[in-house]
């Protein structure tokens, strides 16, 4: 077996998992494609939050194939991973020969940990915001909305004041101003090491990786050096993007080697092969023992234990957090339907921004201070530029995370997120004396109707009925009133509506046309 | 008038009487009437029943004179139809994709060379266009649609006739073509009670709030005396929505009376539909729909259909 045509297989699988999910955050693809959805869902931190919502199953999936194949996650599937290969490569073609080598670098032990822990205990205790902040897929997400999006957006509206009757004009409307900030930050951060210092990232600031790194360093299978073929040129170290490769030493750090393949390639004698480890892992890549350290099994299962009190504190860690008395105070805001509750959104949504993406109507945008400091970049709905289409459940279909579960349309057009209040003194047709009823016009359900004013024949008054309402904030958004007449009011759990009601109709059969 | 455009009016109001005089017994014994108040202009108004959107459209064109009594060769033309909503077409919230295609075909074989389609929606545009099957329909027929959900795609107008509208930001396209065809189709209206070839029109512009603030009614009317009128208004009444309007809730919103109405006049086609609509709802009624007087007032057009020539048509 060759082991570098594992990695044109790497290459190939990696591709087809970036360009997918990069389209599935593009306005014009985002929702479209029908097989995005699972590349989204075996993604880490989605497959992780998915445990407590929807399924286990890719998370368990996630963890065998590190068990088995080594961090593969980290060079075949995340997309913040494959990103860095990109830069790496392109970086290579501005580079030196001598710039472009690699070389054997001592973890960041401290930093990686630290990140780590702290992560772990905030989850722990409930708070799973700085995991949001720092997954590696929702990172992903975020740039590609925000700057991935915002560039092809920004080319869409070129090319559509060039040929404006074929290329459509999109707003600019789902981004806004710290969410963007944030994207960027990340996004040079991850650019930057990545161009000069390879997977550094990967392997000093993920947790995921750290993660995995913990797994991964007894995998079954992992790269090796064979003796007998190994003329020790130390070639393979200086193609070693994730620095981990001593090739003086003939020493593998498993805990940071992403599977890349990269080293096989460049092995003119093909010595390094991706073999079974779990017989050999005494004698094989320690040929010092003295000098490195190799911790051992303990970690791996320690790692896998603290995931599991992880698993189990959460559901009832969440109670105790202190973020959520202060929410308390709050007055609530418009979370998408599918999201059960603030709180249930707060616990399981990882900012990632793929339900602002598959969003048609542009209302949700990402959080700043609406849901407070635990929901910042999180999915708030607005009804300043239009509303929530009645026959569509985008949203729920689009997230990874179970953070809003995946309803049907009928559930959709059944679920509260928010109760309309008319404010009669604001309304046109009191204040002016003349018809308006755009609320009327725009209600789904019908929870608006309009009833005749009892002084003034001929005019009608909009009067609503909240148990029908659904609080799509068609009636808001359109209402023309300033203050507004009609608001739709967020129900922090939200609730079941009623059906509408059925107005039956006979069939009429006229004779004339009446004139 | 010209002597070629008489002879082929008269020829035509032979036929049309010949035709209505053979079909309408199917009415409950009662026949149509035909009003032809002068015989030496043409037809002002067609008010057709029984039939197909196709063949209902292909009828009453060639009373109204066929299409090219109002398309010209080589104009650019706009076909605006109603296509507020994201709705499926049995819902009768829009037009007709059946009609729109056989208006844009029939202008196209009139000469126009080009035919341009939009719609300004109230859901959101793409899917309104999507769900209508009009968007599908009038490229098949060989339209432009064109964009119409950013206010860039609108520009500033004035209406110096208007009472309480003065100005408006209207669709490029609209206000580029040649001549313009008015495509609503009829429907009850919780704002305006009920929605035809008038109230059409804050489909052309960006700003509908302001109708609602500035006395909707009186604003649908001043809209209308906006300068470059519909050469042709056709009222889709294939199936109408006669309660919950204009989005409608379920398919009981919705009645069949395979109807069409045609006409120059656009506060005439109004009048008829206001009336044929009151037929299913008896709270829609010419007082409460009551931008249909203020456009008479603005000299649009009549709304005594017994001053004008009516062809009608009925299976």
């Amino acid at each position: 077996m060759k082991w570098k045509n594992v990695r044109v297989l790497r290459i190939v699988i990696a591709l087809i998992f970036f360009a997918t999910i990069t389209l599935s955050f593009l306005f014009f693809s985002a929702g479209k494609l029908p097989f995005s959805h699972l590349l989204d869902t075996i993604q880490f931190g989605p497959a992780f939050m998915a445990v407590f919502v929807g399924s286990a199953l890719p998370f368990i999936a996630l963890l065998l194939l590190t068990i088995i194949c080594g961090r593969v996650y980290c060079s075949f599937i995340c997309p913040l991973g494959i990103w860095q290969d990109i830069v790496i490569w392109i970086a290579a073609r501005f580079k030196s020969k001598q710039q472009r080598r690699f070389k054997y670098r001592k973890p960041n032990v401290i930093l990686r940990f630290g990140i780590l822990i702290i992560i772990a205990l905030c989850l722990i205790i409930g708070i799973s915001y700085p995991f949001a902040l720092f997954d590696p897929y929702s990172i992903y997400g975020r740039i590609a909305t925000n700057i991935f999006n915002g560039a092809v957006q920004g080319i869409n509206n070129g090319l559509s004041s060039i040929f404006p009757a074929s290329v459509s004009y999109m707003a600019f409307s789902n981004i806004t101003v710290w969410t963007f900030v944030v994207a960027s930050a990340f996004f040079c951060l991850v650019t930057i090491l990545s161009a000069f210092w390879g997977r550094m990232y990967c392997n000093t600031v993920c947790p995921v990786g750290c993660f995995l790194g913990l797994i991964g360093e007894h995998a079954m299978f992992r790269l090796q050096v064979n003796e007998s073929k190994c003329k020790e040129c130390g070639l393979c170290g200086l193609y070693c993007k994730s620095e981990c490769l001593d090739s003086k030493n003939k020493y593998i750090d498993y805990s940071r080697c992403v599977v890349c393949f990269d080293c096989a390639k460049s092995c003119r004698e093909g010595a390094l092969e991706y073999r079974f480890a779990w017989k050999k892992s005494k004698t094989q890549n320690s040929l010092e023992k003295g000098k490195i350290q190799n911790p051992g099994r303990r970690d791996a299962i320690f790692a896998l234990g603290t995931m599991g009190a992880i698993l189990a504190s959460r559901k009832w860690g969440r109670k105790i957090h202190p973020a959520k008395a202060a929410e308390e105070e709050k007055e609530g805001s418009l979370i998408p339907p599918g999201a059960v509750s603030i709180d249930h959104l707060k616990e399981h949504c990882t900012a990632c921004q793929a339900c602002i993406a598959a969003c048609p109507s542009k209302i949700i945008h990402p959080s700043i201070t609406e849901h407070g400091i635990d929901g910042f970049m999180m999915p708030v709905i607005t009804y300043k530029k239009h509303f929530c289409s009645y026959d569509c459940n985008a949203c729920s279909q689009a997230c990874p995370n179970g953070a809003l579960k995946h309803i049907s349309l009928e559930e959709k057009q059944l679920t509260q997120i928010g109760k309309v209040q008319f404010t009669a003194k604001n309304c046109i047709v009191f204040k002016e004396g003349t018809d308006c009823g755009a609320c009327d016009e725009h209600c789904p359900t019908k929870a608006i109707t309009m009833l005749p004013h009892k002084k003034k024949p001929g005019l009608y008054f909009p009067s609503v009925n909240k148990n029908i309402c659904i609080g799509c904030g068609g009636c808001e958004y359109v209402c023309p009133a300033s203050p507004k007449a009609m608001r739709v009011i967020p129900n922090e759990i939200h609730e079941a509506a009623q059906k509408p009601t059925v107005d039956k109709q006979e069939d009429i059969k006229v004779k004339d046309f009446g004139f | 008038m010209e002597r070629r455009n008489f002879i082929k009016t008269a020829v035509l109001g032979a036929v049309a009487g010949a035709v209505t005089l053979n079909t309408s017994s199917l009415i409950a014994g009662e026949k149509p009437e035909n009003n032809v108040v002068d015989k030496n202009k043409p037809v002002d108004l067609v008010a057709a029943m029984g039939w197909e959107p196709e063949e209902l459209y292909s009828k009453a064109i060639s009373q109204m004179g066929g299409m090219s009594r109002f398309i010209k060769k080589g104009q650019k033309v706009v076909v605006k139809p109603n296509i507020g909503w994201d709705k499926k077409p049995e819902f009768a919230a829009n037009v007709n994709p059946l009609l729109v295609a056989a208006i844009v075909k029939d202008c196209l074989k009139a000469g126009a060379s080009e035919v341009v389609v939009f719609d300004h929606s109230c859901d959101e545009c793409e899917a309104s266009y999507r769900s209508s099957g009009i968007e599908e329909a009038a490229k098949k027929a060989g339209a432009r649609v064109a964009f119409a959900h950013d206010e860039k795609y609108y520009k500033e107008v004035s209406i110096p006739d208007g009472i309480k509208l003065q100005k408006a930001k209207i669709h490029e396209a609209l206000l580029a073509c040649d001549a313009w065809i008015n495509v609503p189709i009829l429907k009850n209206h919780g704002g305006a009670k009920m929605t035809c070839a008038m109230k059409n029109y804050m489909g052309i512009v960006w700003d509908r709030g302001y109708f609602h603030t500035h006395n909707l009614q009186q604003s649908i009317a001043d809209i209308a005396t906006y300068v470059k009128r519909p050469v042709l208004n056709i009222v889709d009444a294939y199936r109408i929505m006669t309660q919950n309007g204009p989005k409608g809730k379920t398919l009981d919103d919705v009645q069949t009376p395979k109807a069409i109405f045609m006409s120059t006049d656009i506060v005439a086609v109004d009048t008829a539909a206001c009336k044929f609509l009151g037929q299913f709802n008896e709270k829609v009624n010419m007082d409460v729909v009551s931008h249909i007087k203020l456009g008479e007032e603005h000299h649009l057009g009549t709304t005594n259909l017994d001053a004008i020539n009516v062809v009608k048509l009925a299976k």
